[in-house]
Order: structure tokens, then C-alpha cells, then sequence
């Protein structure tokens, strides 16, 4: 990363990780404000913990499509010599047993541990897609309104107004049907799951983007009056290149944080949206669909109850804290 | 038009959302213990119920369950069913306002029915031939009187007679002619003949007595005019909490048999409704626990799969696992699925015990090996279904029939009402065929469901659904179901969900609606359903179970054909 913000990099190091006993001195090593952040980081372990749980779903959500090509998981093939009579798992743990480590679906005895490694590759997907859109758009409206001024800022200010006064979670179930049409027969989509899972990441982005976007006009209004940028535009730069190439560079950081915590935000609201029947439909696993067949047999089946309903608080809060650390890690003018 | 079958708040039951479905038929056998022998009168029973019915007048009631519960306790018929756990005496009706069950001399085409001295409605009055003229009429009106049964506008000899509210002089006259009132008789001509229509009379509402001066059409939705052995306190049920029924002073037993029809043993039923979507299930915790003012309650919501297991000990006691008068079965489109040899691959590879087991177990359903429900007098397992698989499905059967048709790797668009428990069943079904050789794709379905499959060019090959019968007979199950005439037009499949036609079915038919005996009709349709299980118009998937849980005080609580294998509210009461 360059050194964007045009202030000298050793003006940090007293801040920082600099011994205050000036006798004792080491060799004074440069560091750039990224290994400054990462060492920060380092420093804080909830934020590492969380760092690694992270990584942990991230491969796995990974893996899962090769390992399930490969025969080792299957998310699909019901059993029913796994249920009982009444159609829940045999067993007392919810058919725990050394094939299906945390056991079986009731209804269908198809292996929750698959089902759930599919799912999580699925909804991450779903929530990475959505965020990228709702990063794309916020950080460009936020940019071109900040930096911009005047009357763009006034209508783009007023266009997140009207977006975030959007009743969104209703029209986002009134035009599911139409919605998905669209996307279907506009944008060639696939019908079913495909189409419905783009629905969701369309609408999920769509809406999403104000919060990121306000953000940005809010830093891009302190780095318009730098030095390097109105050196950029006495120089006599194009628009494109003082909002890409010289602002966009110093708003790494905000971005970085929102991203980190609005995808937890969406792993959420896709869990909700298929709650309320939009979204991806079974047999097809996300952890939306797998929480709401899981919520019938909060008194039957414990085990089946609690997996998907950890798995995505686990997912939430490792996101969250990530996201946190960053900020923490990145803000040297923050408390830690 | 069946009757309806509400859904409860039970697991299964999410199947048949929204379904209009039939009842009246059914029966079984009562699975738990529980003190089956009536009580003694008085106390107070509370009746739980988690949905609200669609009116409370009689000729717009179409839910089974209402239609059942309301013949004991506010509106008696010309005739009834009697209050029995053998099937066949409880499909059988007996005399109820009228002396007796019907008198016909042209083999159907008109009935007579005389009505017994001293019955009365609640405000005291007598029950009078023009009251049951009067109902009848009320039907006809189908903009106002809205939601009810409606076998007699075809039948009825009368033709555009609007109802009563708006008719000319002349049509009223006509209609008069039609069903008509000499002293104390009523007659009923009718433009073809109809063997079973005592059995219509006693399982719906459509010829029940009606007083015109109580009538203000569309606004006595609500209003109870009771000539049974309760009343409604106020006179007005509550569609959202339901009321308190009371003792109705002027209901003379002495006119009634209160041994076959309705014992009326409470003193005060308090019917209490809770429209949550969570209510049945809290109902049937509430009946699991047993406290309190709950020992003296029953309630018709179903008890849910995951709720089962609890049903263990003394609860076991306190409940009945019956089969109800409720089939579903798989459509299959006949203007997609040509090749004869494609269905009776998909009848093959059907895993109906997998599906069974998905949907809850052998205590919410049981495989079905025909469409028509085995409460039905003349119901058989059709051996195109009964012989093709030992219920596993047979893949390999299938998968050779296919090869045979060169259709192997024929795709399959399965279409249902999606609710959590059908996308685990469907799910069952989809591996059974897709192991035979087809390729099977689920679509799950909203709200507007039944409309999506009546469409003539949806592209849905197979298609999920449920029917009931309306009254005991197998005429309100084949003909509504396969019979192409009255169902398809150029915009709808009606209830021929599938768009089956065939000629050998419907002169069956015909000669069914034309016999002059029950007997007669049973076998016409008997070779009927043969027909369409040799042309796999259908796939039976199963018979739907009804589990019921009951205080610890009420006495005498049982299901019977008559009750649609609901609760018996005739003979239910409370120990003190």
C-alpha cells in the first residue's frame, strides 16, 4: 500500500510500538502504516480468534462444492431407515454416529453435517455477492458525491434518503414474484433456485449501499481539501483520476470495515428472507432454510435445533469482531 | 367442490393448505384408550379451536368439521348420521326433523320428506315445510349466500331461478313447483335422478330449514337461529373468539334421538377460537400438560408430528389416532406425460413408505393404494396401484419400463404446496424416480396453488393434491375429480387438475349418475376407478391420520364417520 495520505510515515511510530525510553534504543526500523495495523492486530486476540474462525469458514465454504464432487459429503441422498416412526432421527443425539457426525434431517435422514458445510458455501456466496454490489455502489455514490459537491452530493444525498425511507423488507416480499420474473426473463437467469438467489443479492445489494456510501462522503469530504488532491487538480487531472486514483486509495480502511460487517449482516438477513418464503427453496441448502426447518423441532430433536442456529450466530459474531479488530487496528487515532 | 378440511396447526395438515376439500366419508378405528362410554350431563366443555370458520349460516358452512359439530349442537336436518364408531351404521342416515329418511317412487328423481310435529326454533316457533322450502331456495342465491355447498342448482328442476331475494313472481312460483310444500311435506323433484340424496341431505346444510322472516341475507352470516339443543348466547357467534353455547329451552328432546344423533351432555359448551398460526399447537401442549380448566377441554386442532413422541403414559390415554376422510394423491398431466408407459413408471417408483415416514409417520398418514378414501361404502385397493410395488417403490420395474419407451432420462416437473414437511416429502419421491431414471425437478408452490395447477397450459407434469368426499359416495370423489365435462373450459382444468379425458370413464359415469339404486352407482364407479388406474390418471399417495388429545374429565370423547373423524361432539361430556 502506498503512502496515500501524504503524512510521513514515522510520525506514527511515536505513537505507537515505540518504547517511550528514548536511552534504550533499538535500530529504528521504518514501518509502513499497514504493518503498523497488522501489528495491532496481532496484538489483539479476540480479533485473531476471530480472524481464524473466519479463514476456518471461508475454506470451508470453499471446499465444500470440491469435496461434495468427490463424494466425501452428500448434502442430497435421504435415508429413511435413519428416522423413526414419528420421522425423527434414531438415536439420542439427533442420529449422531460416525458417518453422519452431527447426525441426521428428520423427515429425510439426509446428513446435517453436509448439508450444512453446502449451506454455508451457499449463503456466503449469497452474502459476499450482495456486499460486493452494495460496496460497489455506496463507495462510487460516495466518492462522486463528496468529492463532487453541489448538486450531485444533493441528489445523491437525497436519492440514499429515499432509499433508506423504502419500506424495503416488505416490497422485497410484495415483488418477490415479479422481482424474480424479472431476473428471469430480463436477465436470462435460470429458473428456480438460480433466479432466486439472484433476486436476493440484487435486492440485498440494491438496498444496502447507503450506509457505506454516507460513510465515504464523509471521508471524502476531509480528503478533497488535502494537499496531494488539490495538487492533483491544479495539475489539471481528469475527475476520473482525482476520484479513483487519488481518493479512492486512502478508503481502504472504512471499506474494509463495512465489508467485514455488513456480510454478516447479510448471512442474517438471507436466514430472514427465507423465513419468510423468499430466497433459495429446499432441497437445495442455505443456512436460512436449514434454521427455519430446524426451528419445528426446537423441542424434539435438540441437536438438529441448535447446529444451524450456532453455525450462524458463529458466523455473525467471528465476522463482527473482525470487523471491529480492523477498525480498531486501522484508526490510530483509536483507543487501543 | 369438496367439503374443506382445515388446516390445523399440525405438521402434516401444512400439506393440505388451502385446500377445499370434502368430508363425510371416513371412519376407522379409535387407536388410544380414554373413557369412551357417555358421561352424565352438565358441567362445562371447552372446545379449543386454532382457525375461524368462514360463516355461521347454515347454508354457507362448508368446513367438515362445522358441518359435523353444528348437525349436534344448533342445526338439525331433514335427516342425519347417526352417531356411531361402525362406519356402516354411521353412513347410513336416519330420520332427524323429518319422520323419516325419504321417499322416492321414480328411482330418485323426486323425494319426499314429512316433517315430525312440535320441532322448533329457538324463538319458539314451529319448523314449518315453507322454512325447508325457503332454505333450499337461499342456496340459489350464490351472490349473496356465498360459500357453501351447491349439488342442488344442478339438480333442483328449475331453471334461472335466481334465489329468493331478487326472483319474479314467476320464477318463484317455478321454483315452488320444483320443491314444493303440501301440509306438512316437502317434496324435492329433481332433473335427473339422484340415488344418494339422503346422504347429501344429512351431510351438508344445503336443504336445511331456513326462517325467511329471520333472514337479512348477506348480514345473518353470523346469526344463529338454533332449532338444536344449544344456542348461542346472544344469538351471534364470533368469528375470531368464538361464543358460549347454552342450553336452548326450547328444544323438545322427545322429537329427537338423542341416543343416535346427540346426547347434548354439557350444560354450557364455551367454544373458544384463537386464529394464531401457533394456536393448534399450543392447544395440544396445553392438552398434553392437562391443567386446570384444560382437564374438561378437547380441541380440533391436530396434534403435531414432533409433538408425538410426548404422547407417552397417562397422555396415551387421553388420545385417539384415527384415519380421517382425507386422501392426497399425485395428478399427473395429461397433456405433458403422454406416453402411458412414462405413468406407470412413475406409479412404480413411487416410495410411498418413504413418504409416509417424511410427512410424520404411520400415525399422520398411511399408504394409499387408491384415491378413495376406505371410509367409503365400496372403496377397493385398485390393482393398478396395489400390484405395481410393495409400496418401496420398484426402481428397477420402473427403470425397465422406461428403457422399454426409450424416455430414459425423462424430465419431471413435481409440483406442490410448499411447506416444510412437503419439501422433505417431495424430496423422497424426487430420489425414488430420479434412482428409476427420470430427472426430476421440484417446484414448490404458493398460496394461489390450486389455481396455478387448474391452468390448462401450466407445465407442470405432475402435480400434488387432496380431496375429501362430501358425503359418503364415491360420486363426490371420481366424477368432480376426472370427469372432463363440467371441469374443463377453454381457461381452467377445473378440479381436473391434470386434463384428463377419457370416453370409457365417463359413460361409466353416466351410468353411475342415472342407477337407480347406492348399489347400483358403487359398482359403476367401482369400474370407474379401475379405469383410471389402468390409465394412470392419478398416483394414490396416502390416507391422511388424525391425532386427537382430550382432558383428563371429558367422558365419552370418540370419532366417527359422521364426525369426519373429528371429534364426536354429540356424544362428548365432562364428569364432575
Amino acid at each position: 500500500m502506498t503512502d496515500g495520505t501524504g503524512v510521513h510515515v514515522d510520525d506514527f511510530r511515536d505513537l505507537n510500538d515505540e518504547p517511550t525510553n528514548p536511552v534504550e534504543s533499538k535500530a529504528v526500523v521504518s514501518k509502513s502504516p499497514t504493518q503498523l495495523a497488522l501489528a495491532r492486530l496481532r496484538k489483539d486476540r479476540l480479533t485473531m480468534v476471530s480472524v481464524y474462525i473466519v479463514g476456518f469458514f471461508v475454506v470451508a465454504g470453499i471446499s465444500a462444492p470440491i469435496v461434495w464432487w468427490l463424494g466425501l459429503i452428500d448434502p442430497f441422498t435421504t435415508d429413511t431407515d435413519l428416522i423413526n416412526e414419528y420421522s425423527l432421527p434414531i438415536g439420542s443425539w439427533g442420529g449422531i454416529s460416525g458417518d453422519h457426525w452431527l447426525g441426521v434431517e428428520p423427515g429425510t435422514g439426509r446428513d446435517t453435517l453436509a448439508r450444512m458445510w453446502l449451506g454455508t458455501t451457499l449463503s456466503l456466496t449469497i452474502s459476499i455477492s450482495a456486499t460486493a454490489i452494495a460496496m460497489f455502489l455506496g463507495v462510487v455514490a460516495g466518492i462522486v458525491s463528496g468529492a463532487g459537491g453541489g448538486w450531485t452530493d444533493t441528489i445523491i444525498g437525497r436519492i440514499i434518503d429515499l432509499t433508506l425511507a423504502f419500506p424495503q423488507v416488505l416490497m422485497l416480499l410484495a415483488l418477490a414474484t415479479v422481482g424474480i420474473a424479472f431476473v428471469e426473463e430480463v436477465l436470462h437467469v435460470p429458473h428456480g433456485n438460480p433466479a432466486a438467489a439472484v433476486y436476493v443479492v440484487l435486492v440485498l445489494g440494491l438496498f444496502g449501499w447507503t450506509g457505506i456510501a454516507r460513510i465515504v462522503r464523509g471521508q471524502v469530504l476531509t480528503l478533497r481539501e488535502q494537499e496531494f488532491v488539490q495538487a492533483a487538480q491544479m495539475i489539471g487531472a481528469s475527475k476520473f483520476r482525482i476520484y479513483f486514483k487519488e481518493i479512492l486509495p486512502n478508503l481502504w480502511a472504512p471499506i474494509l470495515v463495512t465489508f467485514t460487517l455488513m456480510m454478516p449482516a447479510f448471512v442474517s438477513a438471507e436466514a430472514a428472507l427465507s423465513y419468510l418464503g423468499v430466497g433459495i427453496t429446499p432441497p437445495t441448502p442455505t443456512l436460512g432454510n436449514l434454521l427455519t426447518d430446524s426451528l419445528r423441532y426446537a423441542d424434539s430433536v435438540y441437536v438438529y435445533f441448535f447446529v444451524p442456529a450456532v453455525l450462524i450466530a458463529l458466523i455473525v459474531i467471528s465476522f463482527n469482531l473482525l470487523g471491529d479488530g480492523l477498525r480498531d487496528a486501522l484508526d490510530p487515532k483509536g483507543h487501543r | 367442490m369438496g367439503k374443506k378440511l382445515k388446516r390445523g396447526a399440525a405438521v402434516f395438515s401444512a400439506v393440505t393448505v388451502g385446500l377445499t376439500l370434502a368430508a363425510c366419508g371416513g371412519g376407522g378405528e379409535s387407536g388410544g384408550g380414554g373413557s369412551n362410554e357417555p358421561g352424565e350431563p352438565g358441567g362445562t366443555l371447552t372446545y379449543l379451536q386454532a382457525f375461524p370458520f368462514e360463516s355461521a349460516d347454515p347454508h354457507r358452512i362448508y368446513y367438515g368439521v362445522q358441518l359435523a359439530n353444528w348437525r349436534r349442537t344448533f342445526y338439525r336436518g331433514l335427516v342425519a348420521f347417526p352417531m356411531s364408531e361402525d362406519p356402516d351404521v354411521s353412513n347410513t342416515p336416519v330420520p332427524d326433523l323429518a319422520t323419516d329418511t325419504g321417499t322416492t317412487e321414480d328411482g330418485g328423481k323426486t323425494w319426499s320428506f314429512t316433517l315430525k310435529d312440535g320441532v322448533k326454533w329457538e324463538d319458539g316457533t314451529d319448523i314449518t315445510c315453507e322454512d325447508v322450502q325457503y332454505g333450499t331456495s337461499r342456496v340459489f342465491a350464490n351472490d349473496v349466500i356465498i360459500g357453501g355447498p351447491n349439488y342442488t342448482l344442478s339438480y333442483i328442476d328449475v331453471e334461472d331461478y335466481p334465489g329468493p331475494y331478487t326472483a319474479t313472481e314467476e320464477q318463484q312460483a317455478a321454483f315452488e313447483d320444483a320443491v314444493s310444500c303440501d301440509g306438512k311435506t316437502v317434496t324435492f323433484r329433481f332433473n335427473k335422478p339422484w340415488a344418494d340424496f339422503p346422504l347429501a341431505a344429512a351431510g351438508m346444510m344445503m336443504v336445511d330449514p331456513y326462517k325467511e322472516s329471520f333472514d337479512e341475507g348477506a348480514k345473518s352470516q353470523w346469526k344463529i337461529l338454533s332449532n338444536g339443543p344449544y344456542k348461542v348466547e346472544g344469538g351471534t357467534w364470533d368469528k375470531n373468539s368464538g361464543a358460549k353455547l347454552v342450553r336452548n329451552d326450547q328444544y323438545d328432546p322427545a322429537t329427537d334421538d338423542p341416543e343416535a344423533l346427540r346426547l347434548a351432555l354439557p350444560d354450557v359448551i364455551d367454544w373458544q377460537i384463537n386464529p394464531s398460526d401457533t394456536a393448534g399447537e399450543l392447544f395440544n401442549d396445553r392438552m398434553i400438560q392437562d391443567a386446570g380448566k384444560d382437564q374438561t377441554a378437547i380441541t380440533n386442532a391436530r396434534v403435531t408430528a414432533p409433538q408425538l413422541p410426548k404422547v407417552t403414559g397417562p397422555v396415551a390415554e387421553r388420545y385417539v389416532n384415527v384415519d380421517s376422510p382425507f386422501n392426497s394423491y399425485l395428478v399427473i398431466n395429461a397433456k405433458t406425460v403422454t406416453d402411458l408407459k412414462v405413468r406407470q413408471a412413475l406409479a412404480m417408483a413411487t416410495n410411498l413408505n418413504g413418504y409416509v415416514k417424511a410427512l410424520g409417520g404411520e400415525k399422520v398418514a398411511s399408504p394409499a393404494e387408491t384415491i378413495v378414501n376406505p371410509g367409503l361404502p365400496g372403496a377397493t385397493d385398485n390393482p393398478a396401484f396395489a400390484d405395481d410395488n410393495n409400496n418401496d417403490g420398484n426402481f428397477d420395474g420402473a427403470r425397465a419400463l422406461l428403457e422399454e419407451a426409450g424416455a430414459v432420462g425423462y424430465e419431471i416437473k413435481l409440483s406442490y404446496p410448499k411447506t416444510p414437511t412437503a419439501d422433505k416429502a417431495m424430496a423422497i419421491l424426487k430420489e425414488g424416480w430420479d434412482s428409476a431414471g427420470f430427472k426430476v425437478t421440484l417446484d414448490p408452490l404458493g398460496d394461489t396453488y390450486y389455481d396455478v395447477i387448474a391452468s390448462p397450459d401450466k407445465d407442470s407434469d405432475v402435480m400434488w393434491a387432496g380431496w375429501g368426499a362430501d358425503w359418503p359416495s364415491m360420486m363426490t370423489i371420481l366424477p368432480p375429480l376426472f370427469d372432463s365435462r363440467p371441469n374443463i373450459s377453454s381457461t381452467t382444468c377445473g378440479n381436473d387438475y391434470g386434463c384428463f379425458q377419457s370416453d370409457e370413464f365417463e359413460a361409466l359415469v353416466d351410468q353411475a349418475a342415472n342407477a337407480g339404486t347406492v348399489e347400483e352407482q358403487v359398482e359403476f364407479l367401482q369400474q370407474a376407478d379401475l379405469v383410471l388406474g389402468e390409465q394412470i390418471a392419478y398416483i394414490p399417495l396416502e390416507i391422511t391420520k388424525f391425532n386427537w388429545l382430550y382432558g383428563s374429565k371429558v367422558t365419552g370423547f370418540t370419532t366417527t364417520a359422521a364426525s369426519a373423524a373429528y371429534p364426536e361432539l354429540g356424544l362428548i361430556g365432562v364428569s364432575n
